[in-house]
């Protein structure tokens, strides 16, 4: 008998659990109780086990989707006949919708009642199911515009993401401090540590950590009517991983050499991408740094990652004419750099202080 | 832990030796197939188990009276099992039918029987222990000679309503008998971090009465302590506190991975499984034989196949019911 393996209900808050990877291939024999596939959910990473013992014949959904809990995910050959009890699901037509994207029919199959329907206010509106279908990877640099009233899912990063950035962006009085930087002392720090490449956010990293200790109130955080420390000297990096934001954590880096933390960066940003999911853990730190640099972008404003109380964005290195004097020019690498601060924390000048020890810092390699 | 070696089986009859071994297995199996079916969808809610703490409950129940009373937690299938419910009103209940031990009320954490001595299951941490204290003392007010009993983990001793309920019991000399079963986790939290003295069996002192440490896993050692405590309790000495050493090899909830406990105590507290080492004491001190094991094991089995099948198929409150059976 075919086994229709379902996503078990396994988020707290009854949303979406996306799948991660799959740890069997199709083909393979499995046990009941077997680890089959590991999710992410809206409160943690963890393995599912599998509700049948049989021939694994595939998955229905691939990793990076997220489903409904009650969703079939797989089907597996089972040795055991249908139990009297067990209805035979209805076969459901296939019907295309002007719902999903275009380029991203995501015909993810949907179980429809049942006692998962109360996860699913939406329910009605969703798209007919379309069994055995592999959904294609939702790749947003390749989407194109949908129709009126198109929807795309959303992933749990990207909601988590959202929530956050919200509530940051709705309850934090920002501020934003901007000046420019000489980046030729770390052009020549680079060049001089070849063939190692440095990533440029590592010298980012070690100079605001080096300005926090001369300025500690940056490392503070408001909460109920006080200032809380940080506690910690992680600082993080922003980095976007197929359409999802990820803060990257750097650990101690007064420890570190900035080729440590540049690998420790690839490192992690390549433990991302690969779905790893001890790299997805959240780390608190005092700090994040934004680049976009490699976009081209020369200025931007960021808004802080809670529960930091400042984030750094830095923007493109390149080379500007300046002045040097009252009748000479010369050009120099440089690039802009906006502080967003929580002003319940600290006020400008203080907060232009710390941006100025940031330059010094990364002007005094 | 107690240093005395395990009890010896020849002392007990071979039909209660048996007995205590399907307990075992009825709350490790009925658990197994929760878990599947709460897998599958089948089975609405969350569900907090209770693999690797079957012998605490066994253990317990197996010294107590029908008419003695117990108070569980969230984590109360086995107790409930052990005390004397049955599995069809439980899977019932389970599946939120009106023929379930609550009649579809309560559902996996407030599972009860006042008729089996088991008020429902109290799912606030610690709720139980002021309950218990206020059974004892309707017994001891009404001379029965019956004890109150209550379940709760380690993560409850830090609550105030541990020290109130504790204490009331010890200063009126209450026929109380309080289980910490220490499985060393306050859901995700190890006990080390929120405790300095982790002997949990120490606090009885503070509260003058006696308190003891026991392996949790050892079903013959829990019930040799707790049948001493409950003839204590019963003589009107007071309450007793034990502290089951135990250890749950799930997540505090199905939606919890458990990636909190240190793969090398898993696997040493995997091979100290209650299961398994009373059924090696059982082949290998008493005349007890594999087969027997194994036929009590397909009972169990058969048992719980047919139970399922009917609990899917049983009735669900109607409209009808909303109001009966709810204070407010």
């Amino acid at each position: 008998m075919l086994h229709e393996f379902k996503m078990p209900d396994l988020a707290t808050t009854g949303g979406e659990v996306k799948i991660l990877q799959w740890l069997v291939q199709p083909g393979e024999a499995v046990t009941r109780g077997q680890f089959l596939l590991e999710v992410e959910t809206d409160k943690a990473s963890m393995e599912v086990e599998g509700t049948a013992s049989g021939v694994f014949k595939g998955a229905l959904v691939e990793a990076g989707q997220a489903v409904d809990a009650g969703t079939v995910i797989a089907h597996i050959e089972s040795d055991q006949k249908a139990p009297a009890t067990q209805k035979k699901a209805t076969p459901q037509t296939t019907t295309p919708t002007a719902e999903a994207a275009p380029a991203n029919p995501a015909p993810v199959p949907k179980k429809t009642g049942g006692l998962f329907a109360r996860n699913r206010a939406a329910a009605t509106s969703e798209a007919p199911a379309q069994p055995n279908a592999i959904t294609e990877k939702t790749a947003l640099g390749q989407t194109t515009f949908s129709a009126p009233g198109g929807l795309l899912k959303m992933s749990v990063a990207r909601k988590t993401a959202a929530r956050r950035l919200q509530q940051s962006k709705q309850t934090i009085p920002h501020f934003y401090l901007q000046t420019s930087v000489n980046a030729e002392p770390m052009m020549k720090s680079r060049t001089a540590a070849l063939p190692h490449k440095l990533v440029w956010d590592a010298f980012f990293i070690k100079a605001v950590h080096a300005a926090l200790k001369r300025f500690e109130l940056m490392a503070y955080r408001f909460e109920d009517e006080q200032l809380i420390s940080q506690g910690t000297d992680t600082i993080g990096v922003a980095a976007d991983i197929a359409g999802d934001l990820f803060v990257v954590p750097v650990e101690t880096p007064g420890e570190k050499s900035v080729d440590d933390i540049s690998r420790l960066i690839r490192d992690k940003v390549s433990a991302l991408r690969s779905g790893d999911p001890q790299a997805r853990m959240m780390k608190p730190g005092v700090m994040s740094i934004t680049n976009l640099g490699s976009c081209n972008v020369e200025t931007f404003t960021a808004i802080v990652n809670p529960p930091e109380s400042a984030i750094l964005a830095v923007g493109k290195i390149r080379p500007v004419v300046i002045a040097v004097s009252e009748n000479a020019f010369a050009i120099q690498h440089r690039a802009n750099l906006t502080l967003s601060v929580d002003h319940r924390v600290v006020n400008g000048k203080y907060a232009a202080e710390f941006l100025g020890a940031i330059v010094d810092e990364l002007e005094n390699l | 832990m107690s240093t005395s070696t395990s009890p010896d089986p020849a002392a007990y009859e071979r039909g209660f030796l048996l007995d205590l071994y399907r307990r075992l297995v009825l709350i490790r199996e009925f658990e197994e197939r929760v878990k599947f079916l709460f897998l599958e969808g089948t089975m609405p809610g969350t569900i907090h188990q209770c693999q690797g703490q079957e012998a605490t409950a066994t253990g317990v129940c197996a010294a107590l009276n029908e008419d003695d009373f117990i108070a569980s937690t969230f984590r109360g299938h086995g107790h409930a099992l052990a005390k004397g419910l049955g599995v069809q009103e439980m899977l019932d209940e389970l599946f939120g039918a009106s023929t379930g031990c609550c009649k579809g009320k309560g559902g996996s954490m407030h599972m009860g029987n006042m008729d089996k001595g088991m008020i429902p299951a109290i799912a606030i941490v610690a709720g139980g222990i002021p309950l218990t204290a206020g059974m004892a003392l309707a017994f001891k007010m009404k001379k029965t000679k019956q004890v109150a009993v209550c379940f709760f983990g380690d993560g409850a001793v830090a609550e105030g309503a541990f020290h109130e309920g504790v204490n009331m019991a010890a200063i009126w000399d209450l026929p109380a008998l309080f289980i910490c079963e220490n499985n060393l986790y306050g859901a995700s939290t190890h006990i080390d971090k929120v405790m300095k003295n982790t002997r949990v069996s120490d606090r009885a002192a503070s509260y003058g009465f006696r308190g003891e440490t026991i392996d949790g896993n050892d079903v013959l050692a829990v019930f040799e302590a707790s049948q001493k405590a409950v003839a204590e309790c019963r003589s009107g000495k007071g309450p007793v506190l034990l502290e089951l050493l135990t250890y749950r090899r799930t997540g505090h909830s199905r939606r919890d991975p458990c990636h909190y406990q240190p793969k090398d105590e898993r696997e040493a507290w995997i091979m100290r499984d209650p299961i398994d080492r009373f059924a090696e004491v059982l082949l290998t001190r008493s005349d007890i034989k594999r087969d027997d094991l194994d036929a009590l094991k397909t009972s169990v089995d058969d048992e719980l196949t047919a139970a399922i099948e009917i609990a899917q198929k049983a009735p669900q409150p109607t409209t009808a019911d909303l109001l009966t059976d709810v204070f407010a």
